[in-house]
């Protein structure tokens, strides 16, 4: 299946959502060269600014090409394509990078980047919807309406689309989990993090997904080693969510923190020197989520680098 | 061990699994991770039960009596270890306690939050 649609979702904040976009999107490019399309639906644009930069988030923004202009498609009333709007070059990579200067572009990284102006536009939206009588179901609809079909032929070009979420249900959040195949909830060990995957299982089950932990790929971040920690992680895995798929145990990491502040728009690394420590979580990473996509889709993936 | 050139690699392993196989009879729960980790099942008594059981786990069970089963033959000092290691009960919650009120406290409280923390949809 072409341009698997996977949301990264939790509605808890501070859970690594962004982290975890990038982490596969690179993870998913460098090992087994997929073509990814990464579309920010967070208003806080984390991680737009992890895989653009601060700058790049802006240029792109001065250039048009910002979730929020695609929106501004659906408030004008027209029909939506995403394709404009996309910076096609989202890769920091070195190896990625090189492959594509030979004609090799087995392996790469769109993306739509959000940027903090979505928060407000989003506001004046729903001001407007509800002004007519619309309700925010029926917002929430049209936007997954509109998105259905402003993706949808691109869905050929990519191998898997990754929507970074935001972590509350604004019509757009709600909109994106709603034209998602599957989700990837990233959390954290600790007690009010168990209790939000609680509530992201009993909403989306209820008005999303009825038969959401067949398409629940979990991932636990910030992992301290702790026994604490660990009790915690095995009752996720035991008891709350022993229904779903378990991604590796990613451990909090400065590296991680580093990785994800790109020094400039034209900066890239190594896959080595951008993760360092923690390349084996990521390559961890990419392996159970494919083996996850197999799973779903029928469609196997080779490596391509070690 | 990698400098002594006389050891076979057999030998070399051997102190090596020596060692893992002191700790496990000394350290039931690290034991108990292993056992997890190879995806195993086996079988812990008395008191190494208790200390390698998880209340929550347990209590996710849905079975009362399996749950008394596991913890009912502790200490009234090892029910509190078990309330506190697992942020079940304060100092004060246990205060003046029975061992029987220590053990519902432990079974009512996990199951509790189990119940919490669990979909209602799945």
């Amino acid at each position: 299946m072409p341009g698997t649609i996977a949301a990264i979702a939790n509605l808890k904040g501070g859970v690594g959502k962004s982290t975890t976009t990038v982490m596969l999107a690179d993870g998913l490019a460098y090992f087994y060269g997929m073509n990814v399309l990464v579309l920010d639906l967070d208003a806080q644009a984390n991680s737009s600014q992890m895989l653009l930069t601060e700058m790049g988030v802006q240029a792109a923004a001065e250039q048009g090409k910002s979730m929020h202009n695609l929106i501004g498609e659906f408030m004008a009333g027209r029909p939506g394509a995403a394709g404009p709007f996309i910076m096609p070059n989202a890769v920091s990579l070195e190896e990625l990078r090189i492959a594509e200067e030979q004609d090799d572009r087995k392996g790469w990284i769109s993306m739509l980047p959000a940027h903090p102006q979505l928060r407000l536009q989003e506001l004046g939206l729903e001001e407007e919807w509800y002004t007519r009588s619309g309700t925010p179901k029926t917002l929430a609809e049209a936007l997954a309406g509109f998105l259905r079909n402003a993706i949808e032929p691109l869905r050929p070009l990519y191998d898997i689309i990754l929507l970074d979420c935001p972590p509350h249900l604004s019509p757009i959040a709600r909109a994106g989990l709603a034209l998602s195949d599957i989700f990837i909830t990233p959390t954290i060990a600790d007690s009010v993090s168990t209790w939000g995957t609680k509530q992201f299982s009993d909403w989306i089950g209820k008005y999303i997904a009825p038969d959401l932990p067949g398409r629940n790929f979990v991932v636990i971040t910030r992992f301290r080693d702790t026994r604490y920690a660990r009790q915690v992680a095995s009752e996720l895995r035991e008891i709350y969510l022993s229904d779903r798929w378990f991604g590796p145990t990613i451990p909090e990491s400065v590296h991680i923190l580093n990785a994800m502040d790109r020094p400039a728009p034209d900066s890239y690394n190594t896959f080595r020197g951008k993760y360092g420590s923690v390349r084996g979580d990521v390559r961890r990473l990419a392996e159970r989520f494919t083996d996850f996509l197999t799973h779903r889709t029928g469609t196997t993936w080779q490596r391509i680098r070690d | 061990m990698a400098e002594d050139p006389g050891l076979t690699a057999v030998e070399y392993l051997d102190r090596f699994f020596d060692e893992l196989r002191e700790e496990v009879r000394a350290n039931p729960r690290l034991a108990a991770r292993l056992v997890k980790a190879l995806g195993g099942s086996v079988v812990f008594e008395d008191e190494a039960k208790a200390e390698v059981s998880n209340p929550y786990v347990v209590a996710a069970s849905g079975s009362k009596p399996k749950f008394y089963s596991v913890f009912a033959g502790l200490k009234p000092g090892q029910l509190r270890q078990v309330l506190r290691d697992n942020n079940l009960a304060t100092r004060i919650d246990m205060a003046g306690k029975s061992s029987a009120q220590l053990l519902d406290m432990l079974y009512e409280r996990a199951s509790s939050k189990v119940n919490e923390r669990k979909s209602s949809m799945f």
